[in-house]
């Protein structure tokens, strides 16, 4: 049993921490939920000694601690696995699982053998069809999520942090995550569940514990709640949950794809897309659609298909061409394709724009300046300095950011992959509202997303991918979650 | 964060240790002012005749930072370069190379191009001149077209150009020594009130230029962006390949001009060893200065510090009499050093 009590954290004049106390008993999945820059990670990395705490005291067991290191923390029991997954891409599945803990025979040889046959039992006893191996490197996300919580339970782990394990999971190996999750619970590891998804908090936990701005502002059982009451303790005030309806005014056709295919990803693929339209790309993990838009922005190849802009024949060459013509493309996950970190705030929000507001090459940082003053507005980012550094911001902040530079650009097709990945509740909101705001001002929208839920609310209509291949539309006000999974897994809707 | 509790504070350690951890420049700045102070006192002050005493300071510095203005504006072109990710090897080699082209132009031997054309004198020069920038420019091009388009790594493409470079120069120098014209040598060496200071001025307008151009210019931002994280860079529109070429074009110009200077200061090339060691040097200055190899983080004033604290160093140890045989040593000590000094700020 972990006790954190009366945790105070400071980072200069902000206080991110005041006097938090949690208990996570053994057998039991604690959802730890809030806003980004709550303060879940900071709580999260004291418990794992990535950062100490400022006052207050840990007792593992009644026992008082103190973690100087990630690694004493490790030892004591309690595994973190981090967002950012700690694997070496290099080595294949079966060294990762025994990374710093490798088995060893004569002569200090490592047992590769013992090592793979590990691997590949504990990958049977959870049901996981993984070859031990495969190189990490070769793994998509999902896969190498699960590798991770594996490493964990090797470890005999006493208490696992799982910090949003989910995000870049598809509908089945959520299942498999939750039901690895039970088991480690039936065997009294206790597990804290850190997760923007409220219903996989209803689905999978049995307590909840909220912060918000710092405190602990709810806990409780989670069968006592429902997902709009967590919602709201996490925000402060009700959120809307409605299908966002509004009268469709379209225009003129934007973009148009004919036959597009690529050398893996996808093939003959054909959609068109309208001024104030908002149209979803949606699928499961792998489907295609991020290296499908990518491509049409001009950073991947194309093997064969045409493409129309406004009518015309265009035949993109480099994101920037993309940008001159007016092709957006906001990446998904931000920290790998969209924060610069060596780069501050204002940097990131107009690389884009660069090159557009830029006299003889000399950036006009005055007219930088001014966008982005109007853009923190508009989009309510809330920041200390332009010139801070853009890791001091949380999650739902950066992302805003990176959209802020691409709103800075006009374009006549912004293609949004994944905008509220890793992003809170009260920002996802926001961010739905800036987009549907665009669309009313007569931008045309495409929206990727690996949410039904998502497309649902937000979309005119929605293309479904499955296997490089578009599968069948949805549209309108008869869209649904069954139909889209059902396109999604390679099904076809009924004909009536 | 430190600084926000120190700052409450007042009084010259908290200044220095709040100065230390926000300006990254400081520690290096310092580190030259130390070394300047420890010069001046091994060269000896001397009450009785300050004037004297200054004027031998004055051209014991004009004399280093001479010496070094060449690899100085070749530092300046690597940063870009580091910062984008890459390396450049071959500077010293096209030094050579264009050192050599440039010479064969104003000979005013039997093989000089200019001269068997009629040209000589200013038209020649200026010639000369556009011609060792254009030579750079292409190079450097070809260079970072290898790089880009090839897709070979930098440190392996410029290994390579590095070794046919000087291979091809020698191999059609051999046994010929072009003259350089007299004129020529004013470029580097003409006189102000008795101080030969040209190279030093040429090196400061470019590292000032330099500095804004990192600073103000979409370019110089886009290489900070290409290099702190090219995937999020090219899915921000830009047009990564045309950066990292850039780069390796500004460098392979700069090494043009260093190249005229090492002409017009001495009049004569040993094709064989001129530049040799210049690429280290250049590196050396860049990374003492605060630039990341790993790329993303490095700046031009930085780099100049570094120069700075390298060309002392080389100057003192002269003056204690340090073999010369340890004199590299001494360099491979201040680059780790800066380094380790550099890792407590970054933290």
């Amino acid at each position: 049993m972990i006790k954190m009590q009366n945790i105070w954290k400071s980072f200069g004049s902000n206080q991110v921490l005041k006097d938090v106390s949690i208990t996570i008993n053994d057998g039991e999945i604690c959802a730890l939920i809030g806003e980004n820059g709550a303060g879940k990670s900071t709580l999260m990395n004291i418990l794992g000694g990535v950062l100490p705490a400022d006052a207050g005291t840990i007792y593992l067991n009644g026992k008082p601690v103190q973690f100087a290191n990630p690694a004493e923390s490790m030892n004591a029991g309690i595994a973190f696995i981090h967002q950012e997954l700690n694997l070496i891409n290099d080595l294949p599945v079966f060294e990762n699982m025994f990374l710093g803990r490798e088995i060893r025979g004569k002569w200090g040889r490592l047992d590769l053998e013992a090592m793979m046959e590990k691997t590949a039992e504990m990958f049977r006893r959870m049901n996981l069809e993984l070859d031990p191996r495969a190189m990490v490197r070769d793994l998509d996300a999902s896969y190498k999520q699960i590798v991770e919580i594996c490493r964990a339970i090797m470890m005999d782990a006493s208490v696992i942090i799982m910090d949003e394990p989910t995000t870049s999971l598809t509908e089945p190996e959520i299942r498999r995550v939750f039901q690895m999750m039970e088991t480690l619970r039936d065997q009294g590891v206790g597990i804290i569940f850190i997760s923007h998804k409220l219903n996989e908090v209803m689905d999978i936990c049995e307590r909840y514990m909220v912060l918000r701005d710092g405190e602990l502002v709810a806990e409780g059982k989670v069968r006592d709640v429902t997902t709009d009451d967590l919602a709201r303790f996490m925000v402060g005030h009700d959120v809307r949950t409605e299908q966002l309806t509004r009268s469709v005014r379209l225009g003129e056709e934007v973009l148009r794809v004919e036959d597009l295919t690529h050398r893996t990803a996808f093939r003959k693929v054909s959609f068109s897309v309208r001024s104030g339209e908002i149209l979803g790309f949606t699928g499961l993990l792998g489907d295609g659609r991020s290296e499908l838009f990518q491509a049409i922005f001009g950073a991947e190849e194309i093997l064969s298909g045409r493409v129309w802009l406004e009518g015309r024949e265009v035949k993109i060459q480099s994101t920037g061409h993309a940008l001159a013509l007016g092709v957006g493309y906001l990446p998904r996950n931000r920290k790998e394709n969209g924060i610069i970190k060596d780069m501050n705030i204002l940097e990131n929000a107009s690389i884009v724009t660069w090159p557009l507001f830029a006299k003889r090459g000399v950036i006009d940082k005055t007219r930088q300046q001014a966008l982005f003053a109007e853009q923190r507005e508009q989009l309510g980012i809330r920041l200390q300095r332009i010139t801070d550094s853009i890791n001091t911001l949380s999650g739902g902040n950066q992302q805003k950011v990176v959209l802020a530079k691409w709103l800075g650009a006009r374009p006549k097709v912004l293609i949004l992959d994944n905008p509220t990945q890793g992003v809170d509740v009260g920002a996802k909101e926001e961010i739905y509202d800036i987009i549907l705001d665009l669309a009313e001002e007569g931008m045309a929208i495409i929206v990727l997303s690996s949410e039904a839920q998502e497309v649902i609310r937000l979309c005119d209509r929605a293309l479904v991918m499955y296997q490089g291949q578009i599968q069948g539309e949805v549209s309108g006000i008869t869209m649904n979650e069954h139909d889209i999974m059902r396109l999604a897994t390679g099904g076809l809707l009924d004909a009536s | 964060m430190k600084a926000m509790e120190t700052g409450k504070k007042t009084g010259f350690g908290t200044w220095l240790s709040l100065r230390w951890s926000t300006d990254s420049h400081f520690g290096t700045i310092m580190v030259v002012v130390a070394l300047t102070i420890l010069q001046t006192l091994v060269l000896g002050f001397d009450f009785d005749s300050v004037g004297q005493w200054f004027s031998a300071w004055g051209r014991n510095w004009i004399n280093i930072l001479r010496n070094n203005a060449g690899v100085g504006i070749i530092a300046l072109g690597m940063t870009f370069v580091i910062i984008t990710g890459g390396i450049d090897l071959a500077v010293g080699s096209t030094l050579v190379a264009i050192g050599a082209a440039s010479m064969m132009m104003i000979d005013i031997g039997p093989k000089g191009f200019l001269g068997n054309l009629g040209i000589s004198g200013l038209p020649a020069y200026g010639l000369t001149i556009i011609f060792a920038l254009l030579m750079g420019l292409v190079l450097g091009t070809l260079t970072g077209l290898l790089i880009t388009k090839g897709r070979i790594a930098p440190f392996v493409a410029t290994l390579g150009t590095m070794k046919i470079l000087r291979s091809v120069t020698q191999h059609f120098m051999q046994g010929y020594n072009p003259r350089v014209p007299r004129d020529f040598l004013q470029l580097a060496n003409v006189q102000f009130g008795g101080l030969m200071f040209m190279p030093i001025i040429y090196w400061l307008a470019i590292a000032l230029i330099l500095v804004y151009v990192s600073q103000r210019t979409v370019f110089g931002r886009q290489v900070i962006a290409v290099g702190s994280n090219e995937r999020a860079a090219q899915l921000s529109g830009v047009n990564v390949d045309r950066v990292k070429v850039g780069a390796y074009a500004l460098t392979g110009v700069l090494v043009g001009i260093a190249s005229i200077i090492q002409v017009a200061r001495i009049g004569t090339m040993d094709f064989a060893n001129a530049g040799s060691g210049y690429e280290m040097d250049a590196i050396a200055a860049a990374v003492v200065g605060g630039t990341s190899m790993r790329g993303g983080r490095g700046t031009i004033f930085g780099t100049v510090l570094g120069m700075l604290i390298i060309a002392v160093m080389n100057n003192l140890l002269n003056l204690f009499g340090v073999p010369p045989f340890l004199r590299e040593a001494a360099k491979g000590v201040i680059v780790i050093a800066s380094v380790l000094l550099q890792r407590k700020q970054n933290v």
